[in-house]
């Protein structure tokens, strides 16, 4: 799981849900380093532009890929982060702040899109019900470290 | 399946003693209303407010719209699944408080969507300012999780909507539509000339805020699957989606789809409305492919000569819509496609995030960047607090006369993707 949510970091690796790679970036940023990452031969796993927060109006993002790389290139999985990366920079022209009381609520909703996701990749596991039950808060996630 | 639409005018809502229908006016007791919803542990209050088309009055953040009606006659009850027992809907008879509806708001999230001006230039870019509106805005219990807070308004709107209904269920409809649906081999039999279009309807089905429910499923957990359009008209389903406030489909939008009435409208005459298959949107790849695996192959077992596809949303559905596109194409039948832009408030720019060469009959239901200011009205209902952080809003964009400035994807129901909306091509 490629991140720049803290929240997806502090309670995925947590649970030892996955392999999580937090980094410290900008959305677009995020963007460019799984674009890297699937020239180097691994597959989208989720799509990029999960969730109709719109890019300009968000600044976190999660997106799962396969975990070790194939060999040959993905052209699927390229053509789907070129467009997502198209149409981050497209809204950047149009500029937001974010407000900062939001950011919580930013995080949770990007936690909650990627959890679905995963639902569907490893149904019926306890670690997500686990974690969409209240009694772990997602707005009071671990403080992130750096993979 | 056949279904009777008794249509019941309402020309007026106000506040009264006792909840009635009487000469087209809908009176509500406020107090029954109130107490219906604080049933609900989740909720400490909830404040009922009318809003009438022409008023000077904003409501803000909508989270769903919702159309009062009853089954009178027929198996099952409206909302099966959530409000009413599982059974299959869709036949008999239901009567509609034509004119009404029910609109929630509140704050579930920090960033928030959905403006619904009753006047002024904003209410000629939403149906919703033509309705005569109930509107709820509630508050829950504090600590409560943004899951549950979404689902306890959720309820709500619809628990009130089936309370209003239910004054109709005795009443006569001045005016009736049937729309009806024979089984599949009974209509190509009927009309063995006409060509056989179906219809594809694509669900939001993300995560939080971002849902529809099938009979109470959640529809991230279907299979593409076959329904009757008359079962949609009963309320089998309901949206729990409030992100992306121009192109989602309230509940109201789904008892009322556009594209089911003018494929019903042709139906016999031009074309043979053969059937309406329900997909979802999901963002793990791998459900995508699934899903759109399925929906071609459903296309194909019933000899489908042309499939209209209609999206909800923006950004990763686009992935859905060109699969769904592209798919069924390949298997030699004729697409449309239902969409909005997203292309930049010139209007220059590449207006989705998938292409594929099969979509080349595409409908717009606008461009969701293009900036409108709002003029300020006297009334809010709900709060204007978060119009700088929604989306198509931003910093600054409450000028010192009163207006705003904002895209029109703020705006409910702007450029919807079923074409419930006022926008068109000149």
């Amino acid at each position: 799981m490629l991140t720049n949510n803290p929240m997806v970091h502090g309670h995925l690796s947590s649970q030892a849900v996955c392999a999580v790679d937090y980094r410290d970036v900008s959305l677009h940023e995020l963007m460019c380093i799984v674009r890297d990452f699937v020239h180097l031969g691994h597959r989208l796993l989720t799509h990029p532009l999960s969730g109709s927060v719109k890019p300009n109006e968000t600044l976190y993002k999660s997106i799962g890929i396969t975990d070790q790389p194939e060999a040959g290139l993905c052209l699927s999985s390229l053509n789907i982060i070129e467009h997502s990366i198209q149409t981050v920079e497209r809204f950047a022209n149009i500029k937001k702040p974010i407000d900062s009381n939001a950011k919580a609520d930013l995080q949770l909703v990007d936690f909650t899109l990627i959890l679905s996701a995963l639902d569907s990749f490893m149904p019926g596991q306890q670690t997500f019900e686990a974690l969409k039950h209240p009694a772990v808060s997602p707005l009071d996630p671990p403080a992130p470290t750096r993979l | 399946m056949r279904l009777e639409l008794g249509y019941i005018p309402i020309t007026d809502i106000q506040f009264g003693d006792v909840s009635k229908v009487e000469n087209g006016v809908l009176t509500v007791d406020s107090k029954t209303v109130e107490a219906l919803i604080l049933k609900d542990e989740r909720i400490v209050s909830v404040k009922v407010d009318i809003a009438r088309p022409g008023e000077s009055v904003r409501i803000t953040p909508v989270k769903d719209v919702i159309e009062p009606r009853v089954k009178v006659e027929g198996p099952g009850g409206m909302f099966p699944g959530v409000i009413s027992p599982v059974d299959t809907v869709g036949s008999g008879r239901t009567h509609v408080l034509k004119g009404a509806a029910v609109v929630t708001t509140g704050r579930i999230v920090g960033f928030q969507e959905g403006i619904l001006d009753m006047s002024g230039i904003g209410a000629k870019y939403t149906p919703f300012s033509q309705t005569n509106n109930l509107v709820l805005v509630i508050t829950p219990r504090k600590g409560l999780g943004s899951h549950e807070h979404e689902h306890a308004v959720r309820e709500a709107g619809l628990k009130t909507a089936v309370y209003l209904g239910e004054l109709a269920r005795d009443l006569v409809p001045e005016t009736v539509e049937v729309f009806e649906s024979l089984p599949f081999m009974d209509g190509l039999k009927k009309y063995p000339d006409l060509p056989r279009v179906g219809y594809v309807q694509m669900l939001q089905s993300q995560g939080l805020l971002h849902d529809t429910y099938v009979y109470g499923v959640d529809a991230k957990k279907i299979l593409p699957t076959i329904m009757s359009p008359t079962e949609v008209m009963d309320g089998a389903i309901i949206s729990g989606n409030c992100v992306s406030a121009c192109d989602k489909n309230p509940t109201y939008v789904h008892q009322n789809n556009p594209i089911v009435h003018d494929l019903y409208a042709r139906h016999g005459k031009d074309l043979n409305f053969a059937a309406m298959i329900i997909t979802n949107e999901n963002v793990y790849l791998a459900d995508k492919v699934r899903s759109s695996d399925w929906t071609a192959k459903l296309c194909g077992f019933l000899g489908l000569d042309g499939v209209i596809i209609s999206e909800e949303g923006f950004g990763n559905p686009d992935t859905d819509l060109m699969m769904n596109c592209r798919k069924i194409t390949d298997r030699g039948i004729k697409t449309v496609v239902i969409t909005d832009e997203y292309a930049g408030q010139d209007g220059a720019s590449q207006s989705l995030a998938d292409a594929h060469e099969s979509a080349d009959a595409l409908v717009t239901g606008g461009n969701a960047n293009q900036v409108i200011t709002l003029p300020r009205m006297d009334r809010v209902i709900g709060t204007e607090e978060y119009v700088g952080i929604i989306a198509g809003g931003w910093d600054q964009n409450k000028h010192e006369d009163g207006t705003i400035t904002v895209e029109i994807q703020a705006i409910t129901g702007a450029t919807s993707e079923v074409g419930f909306a006022y926008l068109s091509a000149r």
